[in-house]
């Protein structure tokens, strides 16, 4: 009996991915463990190793490199030698072609039409043909801003294709990537299901910046910890003692994370969008390891080549907009989570001392948002107000004996 | 010899000579009561509603059907009216099939298809009873001409009420009968109304017996509820027919004692004492009289009676327990399901070279004369198609090799030798009607549309109907209105038949071989002006299937879908389009029915702009079907309108200036192309 070969579900909420490349051909003999086929899920590319041993069969009509493909669907089979496939079509489910296709013929994906902004005021009526406004659709131009050369002004698709041809009239519009998709729904989901409220607070970031420099100044580590690095050690650390604010919120309870699983994600910017890896286990590990860390997870993830698993198993979020001068925000919670900390921009400030003198001092404000469903105001609040005592004095935390 | 007097007075004295043994009458008795019981239980079945349409019952005609059918094989066909669960049973259906069919069940006769007034039973001989009034008469022609082509000694029977005999199909039928001296008995069952108007009315001639002299054949007045004399009568009939003898006509005067129809009022044209009267000479009891006179126990018919009461109760508790058939299977039979396979080579397109140039007459000869040489069941019949060799000379030197039968020239009675193909080919024949002009055929439409169409579904598929109706159509050479009309789009409406109207004299040679070796009747259509175009055809035998178009002219700009003398109306203009940068992809569907829309829209798709120019008037035409086809499957495709050029919506007239104001000319077609492009 032939095995099917199915894409699977990879992270919790992948419908559809982007079927890559064989990394095998057609009548070759594969054994468990090998690496069958490439899919990109919503956040990385994957190589996906067989299960189980046999001859790959590919169907002629299975997805081509760069289809976009629903979770479940049949891409081919693994075979004894000798065994015969069942000849009916296979139902792959190809959804689109994907809009990463670099296929010179590729079909562009689906674009998502604006309303054009160049209607006059919709006091002329722009006639058109069927075959025109399909044609506009699929090549992205904005029919209702053409001359028609048609009778009465039709527009036609002769029309529509010398708009391409002089690259007039586009649509501003860009196919929605799966990532970009994901990162939406994410979104929508967060703020659907969870009850965000945000706390800010300013810290006092000298010693912080101290520190950084004196990492710097030694080269003791291989790498100096950059702001979020020695952040998300310190939180994790306030975390083990708030553990309520590291919470995911499941169907009929609230799980709070055990020691080792203090996975601290971190907001990067790509090219292709938002990505948050996860720092695992923070707790554990040196903040030498954790900047080594870190730097490994930005490069792969700015290259395409994070794995689901870096992307998994995170308790609380940080994201940090303070490179681009932003100094308090509203984080949105990545669910299941139950918290996020925003890092806003270090700025050295005037700041009236103890002993009533004004002096120059690091100032950072700390963004958190929060699910009121899990904890309420005040414990958060506290949970704040300890991460910020952290920061204003991040070696004593990092210095103390167990 | 057969007057009126002659025949009724020699019957009358109830010779007791000659009369059947025991047996013969207790058959008859049995036969009779079968019909009796389960006539009064479908009245009952009526009554509680499990009758769901028409229930015309046969109480107090019992003596004809049995009495006559008693004498058949079920190789002898029975052809039959809206009143003919009578007939049904006497040829051998069994009650559960005909109660079965009454109560809409997939069991009945006809799997549900029919109800009372369509009953089909091929398999025992029963051709079919039918709702329309006279057909019968023709398709009982018919299997007589397959039996005498076939040569055989089985005989035709078509069973028709009184109402029929002012029909013209009786006139057309009998004479037909006559001059090809048909093995086919007539029993009219005169009982007296045609539906509720009474014979008495509506003929000037109060006898139809005396009316079998003057047509050429013996014709009999009987005693309708006299059952030995009629099977004394029809016997004789029937072995004068098998013997070659030719037909007969006999009238059984009698009288239905329930209403026209279950439900109806009764006493509006006749009165309770009328129908009492007559309830007093029921057939059953008169045989069952004599049965007892000639020295049968009682007990032995009380022992029939009580077999055929428990046959029926059984088939009503068979019928109600029947399933319903599946509504899904509604557009199933009506083409033939399992078609023979093509004799020849499917050759849709034209091979790349071929240097012999015939005309389109050459090439539909050639098509005739081939699969006749092939298929000695292929008779051909019309006006002037035997020794003259047709008025196209469709069948030219055909008699020479085949004969009277086989090129059989008709009477100037369209409506009946086109009803006598239909009954042909239900029997094992494959007639070819040869109707001239497509006007012509006009008075036999009831035939092809209400018949020949129908029968394949009627039967649930059991019947096949092998029929070729060709002939010509088109405006041209001031034919003026009766020779001009083209009609094929209003038989394209028609769900059963197929409708080939060929442009080339390629796809004419193809298409008739199809249509002489297709199951379904075809109705092939030439267009009267390309009958002497010629076209490279190869000389080995080849087939077109229908439904599938063809691309006579490959373009990019703008699609052409035309027919028959359109096409070449329109690639006429094509190469001076073309330099002026339109190129025209013209399609010709070459059949109407089925129309191949899938090639049309794959044309569209490419170039976006599709002109149907079509020889007759637009409205409810072909036209409209191709655009509303391409409209609803293909409008993203479309850059412009659907444009239809079509002829002028006028019969179409003598004199040249008024009919070349008619159809579509070339000059025409460019200018609506040149305008299609613009819009």
């Amino acid at each position: 009996m032939a095995v099917e070969i199915r894409v699977p579900r990879l992270g919790w909420s992948m419908e559809e991915g982007v079927f890559v490349r064989w990394l095998k051909n057609d009548g070759d003999l594969v054994k468990v463990g090998d690496l069958l086929y490439e899919l990109e899920s919503d956040k990385s590319t994957q190589p996906i190793e067989a299960l189980d041993a046999g001859m790959l069969r590919i169907p002629k009509d299975a997805p081509a490199p760069g289809t976009v493909v629903a979770v479940g669907a049949l891409l081919g089979h693994l075979a004894a030698q000798g065994e015969e496939i069942p000849s009916e079509s296979i139902e792959h489910h190809i959804l689109t072609e994907s809009p990463f296709n670099n296929e010179p013929h590729a079909q562009p994906g689906r674009v998502v039409s604006h309303a054009s902004i160049a209607v006059s005021d919709g006091s002329e009526r722009v006639v058109s043909s069927p075959r025109a406004r399909r044609v506009a659709e699929e090549l992205g131009v904005d029919w209702r801003r053409l001359r028609g050369s048609g009778r009465s002004g039709r527009v036609r698709e002769h029309d529509v294709r010398q708009a391409v041809n002089k690259g007039v009239f586009m649509c501003e519009s860009v196919p929605i990537t799966p990532r970009r998709r994901l990162i939406a729904e994410r979104m929508v989901a967060s703020g659907q299901r969870t009850a965000p409220v945000t706390l800010t607070t300013r810290a006092d970031a000298t010693n912080l910046v101290g520190l950084r420099n004196q990492f710097k100044a030694t080269g003791v580590a291989a790498r100096a910890p950059a702001y979020t690095d020695i952040v998300a050690k310190l939180a994790a650390m306030v975390l083990e003692q708030h553990p309520m604010l590291a919470a995911r919120w499941e169907d009929d309870r609230v799980v709070s994370p055990t020691r080792d699983q203090f996975n601290i994600g971190f907001a990067v910017d790509t090219d292709e969008g938002l990505l948050v890896p996860v720092l695992r286990d923070v707790l554990g590990k040196s903040l030498a390891r954790i900047a080594e860390e870190s730097a490994d997870l930005i490069a792969r993830a700015r290259s395409a080549g994070l794995t689901s698993a870096d992307q998994q198993g995170g308790v609380f979020t940080i994201t940090n907009l303070g490179a681009f001068g932003i100094d308090a925000f509203t984080p949105i919670i990545n669910p299941p989570q139950t918290s996020i900390l925003g890092m806003g921009a270090i700025r050295r400030e005037p700041v009236v001392l103890g002993d009533g003198q004004i002096a120059g001092r690091d100032q950072i404000w700390l963004s958190l948002t929060f699910d009121h469903r899990v904890v309420d105001g005040a414990p958060a609040a506290r949970f704040l107000q300890s991460l910020r005592t952290a920061v204003e004095n991040p070696s004593a935390w990092l210095l103390r004996t167990e | 010899m057969n007057t009126i007097e002659s025949t009724v007075r020699a019957r009358e004295p109830q010779s007791r000579t000659g009369e059947p043994p025991h047996s013969a009458l207790l058959a008859l008795y049995r036969t009779m009561q079968v019909i009796r019981l389960t006539e009064e239980e479908l009245a009952r079945c009526h009554q509680r509603g499990l009758v769901h349409g028409a229930c015309h019952t046969y109480v107090g005609q019992e003596a004809v059907a049995a009495g006559v059918c008693a004498h058949l094989t079920r190789e002898d066909v029975l052809f039959s009216t809206h009143r003919g669960h009578g007939h049904a049973l006497a040829k051998g259906a069994h009650p559960r099939a005909l109660m079965a069919e009454l109560l809409g069940r997939e069991t009945g006769l006809s799997r549900g298809r029919g109800g009372s007034m369509h009953l089909f039973s091929p398999e025992i001989g029963l051709m079919g009873t039918s709702g329309i009034v006279g057909p019968c008469i023709l398709q009982a022609c018919g299997g007589g001409y397959s039996f005498k082509l076939l040569k055989t000694r089985h005989v035709a029977v078509a069973f028709f009420g009184d109402g029929a005999v002012n029909n013209g199909a009786f006139h057309e039928g009998l004479n037909m009968a006559s001059i090809w001296k048909l093995p086919v008995l007539f029993i009219c069952e005169n009982n007296q109304f045609a539906t509720e108007v009474p014979f008495s009315y509506s003929s000037g001639n109060p006898s139809v017996g005396a009316r079998g002299e003057l047509y050429g054949m013996p014709g009999f007045e009987l005693d309708g509820n006299d059952a030995i004399t009629i099977h004394q009568v029809a016997g004789e009939a029937i072995a004068r027919a098998r013997e070659g003898g030719g037909p007969s006509l006999i009238e059984c005067k009698t009288y239905r004692t329930r209403p026209h129809a279950e439900g109806m009022g009764d006493f509006t044209y006749r009165t309770r004492d009328d129908v009492d009267a007559w309830k007093l000479r029921c057939p059953i009891a008169r045989l069952r009289q004599r049965i007892v006179e000639s020295g049968v126990a009682l007990a032995e018919l009380d022992a029939i009676d009580a077999d055929v009461k428990a046959l029926v109760d059984d088939s009503r508790r068979f019928a109600e327990e029947s399933p319903f058939p599946a509504p899904e299977s509604a557009t199933r039979h009506v083409y033939c399901e399992s078609p023979s396979p093509p004799r020849s080579l499917i050759r849709n397109r034209p091979p790349a070279a071929e240097a012999r140039r015939i005309s389109f007459a050459q090439a539909t000869h050639e098509a005739l004369a081939e699969e006749m040489k092939h298929n000695p069941r292929i008779f051909v019949m019309g006006e002037g198609i035997g020794k003259r060799g047709g008025n196209f000379n469709t069948t030219a030197g055909l008699f020479d090799l085949y004969g009277h039968e086989r090129l059989c020239d008709t009477p100037i009675c369209e409506r009946g030798f086109v009803g006598l193909a239909g009954g042909a080919g239900m029997t094992g024949t494959r007639p070819v009607i040869d109707f001239m002009f497509a006007d012509f055929v006009l008075d036999s439409v009831g035939e092809i549309v209400n018949q020949i169409a129908k029968m394949q579904y009627m039967s649930s598929g059991r019947l096949k109907m092998p029929v070729l109706l060709r002939g010509c159509i088109g405006i041209g050479h001031s034919a003026a209105t009766h020779h001009s009309g083209s009609y094929y789009a209003m038989y394209g409406q028609v769900p059963g038949l197929r409708v080939v109207v060929p442009s080339s004299p390629y796809d004419a040679k193809g298409l008739l071989k199809r249509a002489l070796n297709c199951d379904d009747p075809v109705l092939f259509l030439e267009h009267r002006e390309i009958l002497t175009l010629k076209g490279p055809v190869p000389s080995d035998e080849y087939e077109i299937e229908f439904g599938k178009a063809a691309v006579v002219r490959p373009g990019t700009s703008v699609t052409v879908v035309a027919l028959a003398r359109m096409v070449h109306q329109t690639l006429s203009v094509c190469d001076a389009l073309e330099s002026e940068g339109i190129s025209v992809e013209l399609i010709d569907p070459r059949t109407v029915l089925p129309l191949d829309v899938e090639t049309i829209l794959e044309s569209v798709a490419k170039t976006g702009r599709l002109l149907i120019v079509d020889e007759p008037p637009a409205s409810c035409g072909f036209s409209a079907e191709v655009a509303a086809r391409v409209v609803a499957e293909g409008f993203d495709d479309l850059d412009a309108p659907i444009q239809r050029l079509t002829g002028a919506f006028a019969p179409t007239p003598y004199s040249p200036p008024l009919e070349g104001a008619m159809a579509p000319t070339p000059g025409d077609i460019a200018s609506a192309i040149r305008r299609l492009m613009e819009e």
